[in-house]
């Protein structure tokens, strides 16, 4: 059984772009959280908007242009204002890696679900469902837009 | 949430190994799952009561020995709460994948 979720995405772009996009605060906007809140920077605390789904403070943990990006949080808050280092989180990590094609794969693993709290994972359910709920709503409208 | 009970029962090296062996062979004997763990018969006892309390194994009696059968169903929920989460990320890879090509 697993503690760590680990997928991966081919992208046509360079790592930098890629890294921008992920590392950028006014960039990460574009396709992750709607709003952030705070210094996007290694250990610093900032937080994810994700509009009528809550919000979400983040702990930047790695910033390595143009490879890596880390953060810890705390999946199960809908609503999770705090120190997340004080509290049983959730380490997520990017990685991209350039191909020998010009594409870049990105590797994302979100890991530590086997040493959170029964109550945290109850909340994680219906935050990731609210997630899920949201990014879709998300979706919707970029493709309406376009 | 049965999820988090279970995940809480393999976050342990011990626990993780029995439900390893058991996935090969089950069911298996108490006495076969508790051979070269590096504990105890008794601590191999214990650790296998966390796996009957979260639901991921259980014990029947067959004559005069106990076997332990992995419970598939409550394996079955943990993949799929797993599953969601993949299809999470999945989801927020394709909307980090889209802005990229997108907007160079």
């Amino acid at each position: 059984m697993q503690d760590t979720i680990r997928r991966e995405i081919t992208i046509k772009a360079s790592k930098e772009r890629i890294y921008e996009a992920i590392a950028n605060p006014e960039q990460v906007t574009k396709w992750f959280p709607e709003t952030l809140e705070g210094n996007y920077e290694v250990g610093e605390q900032p937080i994810f908007g994700f509009g009528d789904y809550g919000k979400n403070q983040i702990c930047i943990i790695a910033a390595q242009p143009h490879e890596y990006f880390a953060y810890r949080w705390v999946p199960g808050a809908n609503h999770f204002l705090g120190d997340v280092l004080i509290v049983p989180n959730t380490l997520v990590e990017f990685r991209i890696a350039e191909q020998a094609d010009g594409t870049c794969l990105v590797t994302l693993t979100e890991s530590g679900f086997a040493n959170l709290p029964i109550e945290l994972m109850e909340s994680a359910f219906d935050q990731n469902s609210g997630g899920w709920d949201f990014m879709l709503s998300r979706l919707v409208k970029h493709c309406e837009a376009a | 949430m049965i999820e988090a009970e279970i995940y809480k029962a393999l976050g342990d090296p011990i626990r993780l190994e029995i439900v390893k062996r058991l996935s090969h062979r089950s069911p298996s004997t108490v006495g076969e799952l508790s051979k070269n763990l590096g504990i105890s018969r008794q601590g191999a006892r214990k650790q296998l009561q966390v796996l009957i309390n979260a639901n991921v194994v259980h014990l029947k009696q067959r004559g005069r020995q106990t076997d332990v059968a992995l419970d598939t169903k409550t394996l079955q929920i943990a993949r799929q709460f797993i599953t969601k989460l993949e299809n999470q990320w999945d989801d927020r890879l394709e909307a980090l994948k889209k802005y990229v090509e997108e907007s160079d």
